[in-house]
């Protein structure tokens, strides 16, 4: 068992680019254990209102221009997380997740007027995420609403990008929110409830030990590594969160298509969409279905995809290059440069291609690859969802609710608009995610 | 059969010994005439060369600058340059990194090109003499189709123009081949007694798998006159899995057959510019000889990189003429490593194959299987 520690309430323990096993090595979990559950004491004793506070409070630090995360967020896409992470947003959130009433985390509440029931929302204890490889922040996003329900956290880093996650987890460390009643809230809160480990991902006995200490197991990721952390042995009562493998998708609408000004805007909201996460994530869009009959054409929609593609790849760039995956995104280049139309960057940025005989779902080949599929109809989308679909972006107007109705029922979990594809919501894959975060407990 | 000036002249040249300068004057004729053919006779290549912004009548000067396919645009369309009355033979790659094998159409000036090619470099590989060949594979049981080959047949035969003769030395039992130990002894000692040199040729994972380590591991030992050339070919997918080296492969094989190991030749070569080798030199390193050029590409940027990094393998080569095969982008990953002669003479680009472009492993959440992807729904708009 070799177990490298890369955070914890000293900081960071590695540098942004260094291998995760530059990382100390533990020689058991046991202390850490009994450190961060220890540091959640004092996050049981934090009101919500205060934990919303101080991610405001990092959130509106880190887009400052002199911000040490500022450069870093900007560079690597990730200007969604401070917007995410603002009170409005989290609070709202936590209400939406938790009966709406997010105060339940401090104390018993009435969940409804005539209800003699009162309702809390008990931390679990300690929460486990097994974070995404090639997508490290989403790590983030089950990390905060656990925080939130003031349960200690333990990040699995993976090997790829290991130092992220520590590096932005400093950035909370170094903010402090001061409450309306003078008190003053510093970041240690969260950081002495954290920590974040890196171990080999043949190293099966510290895979095991840390499922077993854990009260929530939390995973993002492929088929594969999903389904490796379901298998490790957890104890009874252990809640598990698996954010698995699913893909996503746009439909843009005919009457969307009516002048050159609205269709740019529109392919502007799905290049976003598709340039969050360098299209790793499960809500990011790979087949994008545009509605014949409209003004704008759909040859001429891919076109402005690639256009946006190419303004958005200027703010952020494309961040990594796998070999194989360029190769098969040439591939495809050179199959609709001659078979249909291939709009790309010279280099690997993005890519956009469509063919006037395509339907159904294309397979992702990532690195800012679109497909561009001609519908007659924005309803024929709704036979290529299932339950692996995560999120169809709507450009529709009237028919949207009739159309996300029909998409629901055929798997589909999300139907946002398109530009709100990427931002990470409640509820997410057929659950709120927060409520698994808590122990519901009543009291009259 | 289309004349082809530039391209059978070059095949007149040494496969190796030229200068850089005299190599570059003759190959890229060569190239802009087959550029220029393929333009003209296959549509969906001018189709795509015209959205390159590209026409090879305009000349071609640096290769570098040639538009390349992808290779694995061989796996997603049908692209053929003659005829369907000319095709004379299609090959179809192994399929080893997808599920889609590789497909490309033979006419027989392709295939006459190939053996003028290989029996050149053939012959400076092997010393001029033709030889007896062991081969490293079960005899085939059924013969191939008359055009549909597979490139591990392709492969073995392709050599068999430098045989005298050819002997299959392994058996094919319930799928699993096995070395036929007696056999193999009974024709290397008649071989040997005849004082011929000869030839070992084979897959490079069979030749490991199946004969050398199995000997290497029962201690059992067959000595084989000093002169006796092993040549591997096919890759090293396998043996990388294995943990097997170059240095363990040739070490382990020179001790079992008694030979030193500069005697374990590992050739490089793909089916979709078939003719073209690249065997070890004495450092160990690839030649592009005076039929083909190889370039490095960033995968981020498509640029040619600087020499020692890695990146995407391009081979430039005139000589397939069924299929628009002459500019292509490989996935396998490799790295210049010398513009200079080698110790023993050999000229030409040299460089190393570092591995394969394999997909990253772990994927984020949006990763899913393409099974599922295409998996068809039955449910109507109501």
């Amino acid at each position: 068992m070799k177990i490298h520690l890369l955070f914890d309430r000293e900081g960071p323990r590695i540098g942004q680019h260094d291998p995760p096993e530059a990382g100390p090595l533990l020689d058991s979990l046991e202390p850490l254990v009994q450190s961060l559950r220890s540091g959640r004491e004092t996050l049981q004793r934090t009101a919500a209102d205060d934990l919303l506070g101080l991610c405001d409070a990092a959130a509106a630090a880190w887009t400052r221009s002199d911000h040490p995360l500022a450069e870093m967020i900007r560079r690597l896409g990730l200007g969604f997380l401070p917007l995410w992470m603002r009170k409005n947003n989290l609070s709202a959130l936590c209400a939406r997740s938790l009966r709406g009433d997010y105060h339940c985390l401090d104390r018993f509440v009435q969940l409804a007027h005539d209800d003699p029931q009162w309702y809390r929302a008990q931390p679990r204890g300690l929460a486990v995420h097994w974070v995404a490889g090639n997508v490290p922040v989403v790590g983030l996003l089950s990390f905060l609403p656990s925080f939130l329900c003031k349960n200690a956290n333990i990040l699995k880093a993976p090997h790829e990008s290991a130092g992220l996650l520590p590096r932005l987890l400093q950035g909370f460390a170094d903010v402090c929110f001061t409450n309306s009643q003078g008190e003053t809230i510093t970041g240690r809160v969260l950081t002495d409830a954290t920590a974040v480990l890196y171990f080999d991902r043949n190293d099966l006995e510290a895979a095991r030990a840390l499922s077993l200490g854990a009260d929530v197991r939390v995973a993002w990721g492929g088929r594969e590594a999903v389904e490796a952390v379901m298998n490790f042995p957890r104890r009874f009562g252990t809640e598990d969160l698996i954010f698995g493998p699913k893909l996503s998708l746009a439909i843009v609408g005919r009457e969307r298509l009516g002048d050159v000004e609205s269709a740019r805007r529109d392919a502007l909201a799905v290049a976003r969409d598709t340039a969050a996460f360098d299209q790793q994530g499960c809500n990011s869009p790979h087949t994008v279905f545009v509605e014949r009959g409209g003004a704008v054409m759909p040859t001429d929609f891919a076109r402005f995809l690639a256009e946006a593609l190419q303004s958005v790849t200027r703010q952020s760039p494309l961040q990594t290059v796998d070999p194989a995956s360029a190769m098969n995104v040439l591939g495809v280049r050179a199959e609709y440069d001659i078979r249909g139309e291939a709009f790309y960057a010279p280099g690997m940025d993005y890519t956009v291609v469509y063919a006037e005989e395509d339907r159904g779902l294309a397979e992702p080949c990532y690195l800012r690859t679109l497909f561009v599929r001609p519908v007659d109809d924005v309803f024929d989308v709704v036979p290529f969802c299932s339950r692996d679909t995560q999120t169809a972006g709507l450009a529709v107007d009237e028919r949207r609710r009739d159309l996300a109705d029909a998409l629901t029922a055929h798997g589909v979990e999300r139907c946002p608009a398109v530009g709100g594809m990427r931002l990470y919501d409640a509820p997410w894959d057929g659950m709120f995610p927060m409520e698994r975060l808590v122990r519901w407990v009543t009291t009259y | 059969m289309p004349v082809s000036g530039f391209v059978d002249r070059l095949l007149q040249l040494p496969p190796y010994g030229l200068s850089r300068e005299e190599k570059e004057a003759a190959l890229a004729p060569a190239v802009r005439e087959e550029l220029t053919y393929h333009y003209e006779h296959c549509t969906a290549y001018r189709r795509w060369c015209e959205k390159q912004q590209f026409d090879p009548r305009s000349g071609v000067t640096d290769l570098a600058a040639v538009p390349f396919l992808p290779v694995n645009v061989f796996k997603r369309l049908s692209l053929s340059s003659v005829p369907e009355d000319q095709i004379v033979r299609v090959v179809t790659s192994s399929a080893t990194s997808s599920q889609i094998p590789s497909r490309v159409t033979l006419d027989q000036t392709t295939r006459t090109r190939q053996v003028r090619a290989l029996a050149a470099l053939l012959t400076y590989l092997l010393g001029g003499a033709r030889r007896p060949f062991l081969l490293l594979d079960a005899a085939p049981t059924t013969a191939a189709d008359g055009r549909e080959l597979s490139a591990r047949v392709a492969g073995i035969r392709g050599y068999l123009i430098a045989a005298t003769r050819q002997e299959y030395v392994l058996k094919s039992e319930d799928d699993r081949l096995e070395l036929d130990l007696p056999r193999f002894r009974r024709l290397a000692a008649e071989w040997t007694k005849a004082g011929e040199p000869f030839c070992l040729l084979g897959y490079t994972a069979i030749l490991y798998q199946n004969v050398v380590a199995p000997l290497w591991t029962s201690k059992e030992r067959i000595a084989l006159p000093p002169a006796t050339k092993i040549l591997h070919f096919g890759g090293w997918k396998r043996l990388r899995e294995q943990a097997v080296d170059k240095k363990t492969l040739n070490d382990r094989t020179a001790e079992v057959f008694g030979i030193p190991p500069s005697a374990v030749c590992d050739i490089y070569g793909f089916t979709e510019q078939l003719g073209v080798i690249y065997p070890d030199d004495a450092q160990g390193l690839k030649r592009a000889p005076t039929y083909a050029e190889v370039f490095v590409r960033d995968p981020r940027t498509l640029e040619v990189l600087p020499d020692g990094q890695v990146g995407l393998l391009e081979f430039v080569c005139p000589l397939p003429h069924g299929y628009p095969g002459v500019a292509l982008l490989l996935d396998d990953l490799g790295r210049v490593v010398a513009r200079e002669p080698g110790p023993d003479g050999m000229t030409g680009t040299g460089f190393e194959i570092v591995g394969r472009a394999e997909r990253a492993e772990i994927r984020g959440c949006g990763d899913t299987l393409p099974q599922r992807v295409y998996e068809p729904a039955t449910a109507k708009r109501d």
